[in-house]
């Protein structure tokens, strides 16, 4: 069987890569694109040959001494719920470096900007798979700077210096109140273990459980972009190159949802964590129902789909302050499927925007019948999003719904989050008509897209497709990781 | 004459190196890069005999040299001094090899070098000296020859208005210090520094007491002392600067408790004016560091920021008699120390090779010095408390040792210190970011006509790139300079 030693691989073969990308100067986009994704791909083959690990053992440990006189290890650990996340992140990324390969960006610098990606990514999977709290905020706080630079170095328009700089100060706010809900704990127990500290923080007095609970949703909040503290997102999307936003807005949010359940839910008592129920979810709610008028409003086309994130994320948040084992689940698994349908959505939007160079809704129209596979991947979006059967955010919604119902809390909460949910069907279906159907636009007549667009496009949407139909083998995963969870409350 | 002569021997080196070193340039008429060389022999030289103290005073406190008795003069080492000390030669080894290429253009290196070496020697009997009189003296040494330093380039109306300003500001200190001293004789009638023995506990020491306050938080820029700060960084050397901002003016903050302490100045008072002064240092710091034009104006503030934090930690571990947090405050004098040196030697470079002083003018260096540009946004980057950085494990200590405290007023300090981070970064990172401004977005103002590359001096090169590898070390691997300090503390005895 695989050693452990393997799971240190996943951190060390994507820094490799960077290394080799940041000498190989002279790489073509096509070397340097090609060079991350086969470490990428290499990377992800690694996770699934430990799985027969994790099936016998319950998780994958690996650990050495880092910083002694802190009592701190570089520790990592693949369980259940981070196994999840992990290939998640991973599989968005992976189909972002296709997509990068077919879209103009990243012509110059190539080397640099793989490399980038790839640190982007590295930050997102050390993060899940982070035991020891300092080594998460490390991986956390790369995962910042990697995205950053990105938006920064390659975002689009003359604003790109400010809105990376809004990006960078706001959620690095939230990443200094989760520092210091990390080293309250650190110093409270005594350890940066996760392990021991799932064992020990129960135990903590309640008073300081609730204000740490306190401090990491708030923290984490702000990496979920929910309302208000979604400032950061709508921009941040907008500016970024295409498949930097595919990443931010399928892999790098739900980092805040891994964060609560990593931390407050799986360290806490459930006596800790009960005064928080309904906050969690009414903000939930108030999220869901801003981010869809939002995106009803506006006119940008990749603005509509960054604000659908704020409304899917307050999905995700209801499903969590529920408390119960259904939602949480359900919660999880929006996490993938709004991985899959935001990865697919903002695809389309990217070769939309490339090939008629607009941007603006009220001046697209009628590309269907140019564009037909786009058209049809779209349409498969949309109903995705939309929480049409048997695509997988109706699975993930009814789960979300039903943990609702089952808090205690008056029914009128879950009704009124199913109902805020018309208003996502409305922006949805808005989108794809005002895109797709109707005449064509002589002055916009889209250029072809390439092949290298069109196919993680279409395999995205198959995917999202497949997910829905049969969701059993994600839903297996999502039970141990959750159970991972419930069993500390 | 009594105890061991060896206590005095890197005292002597500095002083009698600094008086050959002069000299021997005067007689032989030496090359700038000569006289360079010749500092670090004698710096190192210097590093040498202070380490060989310390098998003789880790055992024992008790090793001295002076005259004993009345008015006697006594000499005695310590570890908080030895390792301010050592951090101080090695910032200062480093700066005089940058000398050799920044200094270049310059005609009065000559005086150079020996100020060095006499303010570094100042600096050490400041911590090694047992009496409040000599105490005076000494830091009349160190300020005088600071003075001489920024005002060094004497035909710039700035720089001689900045050296002016600083003596001026550092005398009235040191006025009010003298006056302390009379405070301090008239109520206790001894002047003696004894680690173990308070002087005296009346209401004439306790005032004396507050004038040593005021005149070291004078000259280490403690809020709203702090008003030739912006203007001494900005006008001096840029390796002067680096100096002043890395070791000299933060090392002041850490003689204040050994005073104030045994002149009767209560745990609480000191550690609540700290607490309370660090608050205002850090945010002053990092808001006027937001609307500056000037990069090493820009930096000054930012060092204004940096001593608030350490002024923080030792601010708590006084007022709460918490020990690790004077470790946090030792490891962040070392990180403050590395990464204001690699800052403002980082701007030297920018203003020596591209003659650029501005924030704005900075656009698109990166291609004309990647590896310098690399360098500075590391520098800037630990600043900010990016992880793997120095500033980030100093960062987490502070956070430790505050949290650890658990009480009202640190809960609140934390508070000010973390708005002050995120402020900072509003100010750290476009900096940062200029330097890799693309091509099509160069300001007017910007140096880089054309991308062809400029060979930055190695004598320049080298120190900034040992800076930028310490910084990184502090980060990435802070376990043996912790075992250090954590070995040390144990005899510090505040």
């Amino acid at each position: 069987m695989i050693s452990s030693l393997w799971l240190l691989g996943v951190a060390a073969l994507p820094l490799v890569a960077v290394v080799v990308l940041l000498i190989w100067r002279k790489a073509t986009k096509l070397q340097a694109g090609v060079l991350a994704l086969v470490s990428e791909g290499l990377t992800l083959l690694i996770v699934f040959l430990l799985l027969p690990r994790l099936r016998q053992d319950g998780a994958v440990f690996y650990s050495f001494a880092w910083i002694q006189n802190l009592s701190i290890n570089f520790s990592l650990e693949l369980n259940w719920l981070s196994l999840v996340f992990l290939v998640t992140e991973m599989a968005v990324t992976l189909a972002a470096m296709v997509y990068s390969l077919g879209e103009n960006t990243g012509e110059k610098s190539s080397n640099y900007y793989y490399a980038l990606l790839l640190l982007f990514s590295l930050g997102m999977s050390g993060t899940t798979l982070a035991e020891d709290v300092f080594v998460f905020y490390i991986f956390w706080e790369l995962m910042l700077l990697a995205s950053v630079l990105l938006i920064l170095i390659w975002g689009h328009g003359e604003e790109r210096g400010k809105v990376s700089l809004k990006y960078f100060i706001v959620t690095h706010l939230g990443s200094l109140i989760v520092l210091v809900g990390l080293i309250t704990l650190y110093v409270n127990v005594g350890s940066s273990s996760l392990s021991v500290l799932m064992e020990q923080a129960g135990s903590l007095p309640l008073q300081m459980q609730r204000t740490l609970t306190a401090l990491f949703v708030i923290g984490f909040s702000v990496k979920m972009a929910i309302f208000p503290l979604h400032i950061w997102l709508p921009d941040a999307h907008t500016v970024a190159p295409t498949p930097v936003t595919i990443i931010l807005a399928a892999a790098m949010l739900s980092m805040g949802t891994y964060g609560i359940l990593r931390f407050p839910f799986s360290l806490f008592s459930m006596e800790a964590l009960q005064p928080f129920s309904l906050w969690m979810m009414i903000t939930g709610l108030i999220s869901e129902v801003y981010g869809a008028l939002m995106a009803f409003a506006e006119k940008d086309v990749k603005r509509i789909i960054a604000y659908s994130s704020v409304s899917q994320m307050g999905y995700i948040l209801f499903g969590l302050g529920s408390l119960t084992e259904v939602g949480m689940q359900g919660a999880v698994m929006h996490v993938v499927y709004h991985a899959i349908v935001k990865g697919l959505l903002f695809m389309v939007v990217g070769i939309i925007i490339q090939a008629t160079q607009e941007r603006d809704i009220q001046k697209l129209g009628g590309l269907g019948k140019a564009l037909p596979a786009v058209c049809l991947a779209a349409a498969v979006g949309a109903l995705g999003i939309s929480g049409m059967p048997p695509l997988g955010i109706f699975n993930s919604e009814w789960m979300i719904f039903s943990g609702g119902f089952e808090t205690g809390f008056p029914a009128i909460l879950t009704i009124g989050t199913l109902l805020g949910s018309i208003f996502t069907v409305i922006y949805a279906l808005r989108f794809f008509g005002a895109i797709f159907l109707g005449d064509q636009r002589p002055d916009k007549l889209p250029k072809k897209a390439s092949l290298a667009l069109i196919l993680p496009t279409v395999a995205v949407a198959v995917l999202l497709l497949l997910g829905g139909i049969l969701p059993g083998p994600l839903l297996s995963w999502v039970v141990r990781g959750v159970q991972g969870v419930v069993g500390g409350l | 004459m009594a105890g061991n002569v060896s206590v005095i021997a890197p005292l002597g080196i500095l002083i009698a190196g600094g008086f050959v070193i002069y000299l021997l340039a005067r007689l032989l008429n030496l090359d700038n890069r000569v006289e360079a060389v010749l500092t670090v022999l004698v710096l190192l030289a210097t590093l040498v005999t202070t380490w060989m103290l310390i098998p003789s005073w880790f055992g024992s406190t008790t090793a001295f040299f002076g005259v004993l008795g009345d008015g006697g003069v006594i000499f005695q080492p310590n570890v908080l001094g030895i390792f301010i000390f050592l951090i101080s030669l090695i910032l200062g080894g480093l700066v005089s090899l940058y000398s050799a290429k920044s200094l270049s253009r310059d005609s009065r290196y000559l005086v150079y070098y020996p100020l060095i070496l006499l303010s570094l020697a100042g600096l050490l009997g400041m911590f090694m000296t047992r009496d409040l009189f000599n105490l005076f003296l000494l830091t009349e040494l160190t300020t005088i020859t600071v003075s001489a330093l920024v005002g060094f380039r004497y035909h710039q109306d700035r720089a001689i208005r900045a050296g002016f300003k600083y003596l001026i500001m550092s005398s009235l200190g040191t006025m009010i210090m003298l006056f302390g001293i009379y405070l301090v004789y008239r109520g206790s009638g001894a002047l003696g520094l004894q680690m173990e023995i308070p002087i005296g506990t009346d209401s004439f020491s306790r005032i004396g007491a507050g004038c040593f306050l005021v005149g070291f938080s004078l000259k280490a820029g403690v809020v709203p002392l702090h008003t030739w700060v912006p203007e001494v960084y900005s006008q001096a050397p840029s390796s002067v600067s680096a100096l002043m901002a890395g070791v000299i003016s933060k090392s002041m903050l850490f003689i204040i408790p050994g005073v104030c302490l045994r002149l009767g100045i209560t745990r609480e008072e000191l550690g609540i004016f700290l607490m309370v002064s660090a608050c205002l240092n850090m945010l002053l710091g990092v808001i006027r560091a937001l609307n500056q034009r000037e990069l090493r104006r820009f930096l000054s503030y930012s060092s204004i920021a940096q001593t608030g934090y350490l002024m923080f930690t030792l601010g708590v571990g006084i007022y709460y008699s918490y020990t690790p947090a004077f470790s946090t405050g030792l490891f962040l004098f070392l990180g403050e120390a590395v990464m204001n040196g690699l800052v403002f030697l980082s701007a030297g470079v920018y203003e020596y090779h591209l003659d650029i002083r501005d924030v704005q003018a900075l656009s698109g260096v990166s291609r004309k010095m990647p590896a310098q540009a690399f360098c500075f946004s590391v520098g800037l980057a630990g600043l900010a408390g990016i992880p793997l950085l120095a500033g980030f494990t100093g960062k987490w200590l502070v956070f430790s040792a505050t949290i650890a405290v658990n009480d009202r007023f640190a809960w609140i300090g934390l508070a000010i210190f973390l708005i002050s981070t995120v402020i900072g970064l509003a100010g750290y990172l476009p900096v940062l970011a200029f330097q890799y401004r693309p091509a099509e977005n160069l300001a007017s103002d910007s140096a880089v006509g054309d991308f062809s590359r400029v060979h930055v001096s190695n004598w320049m090169a080298i120190p900034v790139g040992a800076l930028t590898l310490m910084v990184f070390l502090l980060g990435v691997y802070p376990g043996p300079w912790m075992g250090i300090i954590e070995s040390l503390i144990k005899w510090l005895a505040i």
